[in-house]
């Protein structure tokens, strides 16, 4: 763990913590801004991780996208999170560093309407392409979440003092833009 | 579709055009499926080709979608049971567990010692019945038609005896939050106690027939290698990264229930071609045989649920987890996010078919058509479980 860490040193990342992987099945989470996830996803590559899975998660404050990393010999799980604004849901791709995000995605556009700018065949995957703009696992905000309420913060080993997503004692009813203010 | 790709224009759908607007001249493209026989459901994959080498190639897929994703919004956890049993019809116990497990970790559920024990000699029967069906199906697709007679043989062995506690064949719906549905009774478990013996009979036969082969070893030798970082980039997972040599097995490197305690070998393949992936599944299912013996001689008297149970209408507690086990493709992870409420508020189910189909069209560039239909078989592929 001590190694583990350390593994996006240098990088610019908002939130950093260690989970109970018991518990979570996470053993490190780092929440990026958007401009940090290809350099993020290079670390983990030269560091061996493969990417198990990219999903995404509707929540107030907006489209939480994880990616999960495993590695083949060592154990644990390294979870990536970078948010995605409900009015112009775009991240960019990280399919020129692991081929296997292609498909990824392109799935999580078809169900959330994320935008990965970059993705090499930006097409639609698991539904029929004349209806691939219903994006079936978003909710209504009645439904919506707080992210902090449902995701697990873990213990907190850095934390951008205007990063304020996983924050537990935030002033509860913000919006988005008093969450980032 | 089957048209020059440099006419003006190309007849086909979506994917049709979208593919051939990249084609380089004088090539031809030509659909593999979505009813192919060789892609075993409903499989579709667009190749470039120039002669009887493909140039380029992009897999379809979504034929078969469900969107469980979705229909977990819409029911408790113990009502989504039965849709796990639907999303890999050829290893449907293992992600019983997969779903199963993460709710008991996130809810913080023990499980009785022996339905621990159950469940691991439950999920090895039906792995060894899903590696049947692969080896048969394989050797379809390679021109041998004995053997699926042979391979269906010793499944159908399986699937009568797991019928007996599951009361299905095939959409296992065997767990529960807490345990499984039912205990294997006495006639259960001499069943399993005789099949043992017979499967060990019929490896080495199999051995001696078709993998020593010299046809299939022409088919499949050398065909198809991944290297280890074709691997990492697209996260394959299962006999396909164990058969580019590396030793990753879910029950071995993130244990879960009692494996532990289990004495068995991680099989891998230094080849890395479709014969190191063809070497390992048979090589798992001598391995799946002693995983259940010694459950059988270490299984405890006991529960096979744990009392007070989740009923139906139980809410599973706020919060997050990621849970993964070892299927007969790779690792199954189910991420499951729930807001405290009715209903699941998020299931992210990760499929390893998925991600060990996505290689292919990297790892098919360049090879023969043929070779390249012997590249899909040894990635084990079910659809319903790329799709989900």
């Amino acid at each position: 763990m001590a190694e583990l860490k350390n593994l996006f040193d240098g990088l610019s990342l908002d939130y950093l913590a260690a989970c109970d992987y018991a518990k979570t099945g996470q053993s490190l989470l780092a929440f990026v801004p958007a401009g940090t996830l290809v350099a993020a996803a290079k670390r983990l590559l030269a560091d061996g991780w493969h990417l198990e899975d990219i999903g995404a998660l509707d929540c107030v404050e907006g489209y939480v996208v994880s990616y999960h990393f495993a590695h083949y010999e060592r154990p644990g799980r390294v979870t990536v999170r970078a948010l995605a604004a409900h009015d112009k849901p775009e991240l960019p791709s990280i399919a020129g560093v692991y081929g296997g995000a292609e498909w990824h995605e392109r799935e999580v556009r078809d169900f959330h309407g994320v935008v990965f700018a970059g993705n090499p065949n930006f097409v639609p995957l698991l539904l029929d392409p004349d209806m691939a703009e219903c994006f079936p696992l978003r909710k209504d905000e009645k439904t919506r979440m707080k992210a902090r309420e449902i995701l697990e913060a873990g213990e907190a080993l850095f934390v951008r003092p205007s990063f304020t997503l996983m924050t537990p004692d935030a002033p509860a009813g913000g919006d988005a833009a008093a969450a980032k203010a | 579709m089957t048209r020059n790709a440099d006419m003006e224009q190309v007849a086909g759908d979506f994917y049709a055009e979208n593919f051939a607007k990249d084609a380089s001249e004088g090539s031809l493209i030509l659909n593999l499926g979505p009813q192919h026989p060789s892609t075993h459901g409903v499989l579709r994959v667009l190749v470039e080709l120039d002669g009887e080498y493909v140039l380029r190639a992009e897999p379809v897929i979504g034929y078969l979608h469900r969107m469980h994703e979705k229909m977990a919004e819409v029911k408790t956890a113990a009502q989504y049971i039965p849709n796990m049993g639907r999303v890999d019809y050829g290893h449907a116990i293992a992600w019983n567990w997969a779903f199963v497990g993460a709710v008991e970790r996130l809810a913080g559920i023990e499980v009785p010692p022996r339905a621990e024990y159950v469940r691991v000699i439950t999920c090895e029967l039906n792995r060894i019945a899903s590696h049947l069906l692969w080896w048969g199906a394989y050797l379809l697709d390679l021109g041998a038609f004995t053997p699926i007679m042979y391979a269906f043989d010793d499944r159908e062995k399986i699937l009568d005896i797991l019928q007996s506690p599951t009361g299905a064949r095939l959409t296992f719906s065997y767990f529960r939050i807490g345990g499984v549905a039912r205990d294997l009774d006495e006639d259960c478990v001499k069943a399993i106690r005789e099949f043992i013996p017979w499967m060990r009979s019929r490896l080495p036969m199999y051995k001696e027939f078709v993998s020593d082969n010299i046809i299939l070893r022409r088919r499949i030798e050398g065909v198809g290698v991944f290297e280890p970082d074709l691997c990492r980039r697209y996260g394959a997972t299962g006999p396909v990264s164990r058969g580019s040599g590396l030793a990753y097995d879910v029950r071995r490197d993130e244990p879960y229930s009692v494996y532990p305690k289990l004495d068995f070998v991680v099989p891998t393949s230094d080849l890395m071609d479709a014969r190191g992936r063809y070497d390992v599944r048979m090589e798992e299912m001598a391995q799946s045989l002693n995983i259940i013996e010694s459950c059988l001689d270490q299984m405890p008297e006991g529960d096979t649920l744990v009392k007070g149970a989740p009923k139906p209408s139980w809410k599973v507690p706020k919060g997050e987890t990621y849970f993964a086990v070892e299927g007969g493709r790779g690792k199954i992870g189910v991420h499951l996010v729930s807001d405290g409420g009715k209903n699941m508020y998020r299931v992210k189910l990760r499929s390893p078919s998925y991600s060990n189909l996505s290689l292919f069209a990297e790892a098919s560039r360049g090879t023969l058509l043929a070779d390249a239909v012997a590249i899909l078989g040894s990635l084990d592929l079910i659809i319903p479980e790329i799709d989900r």
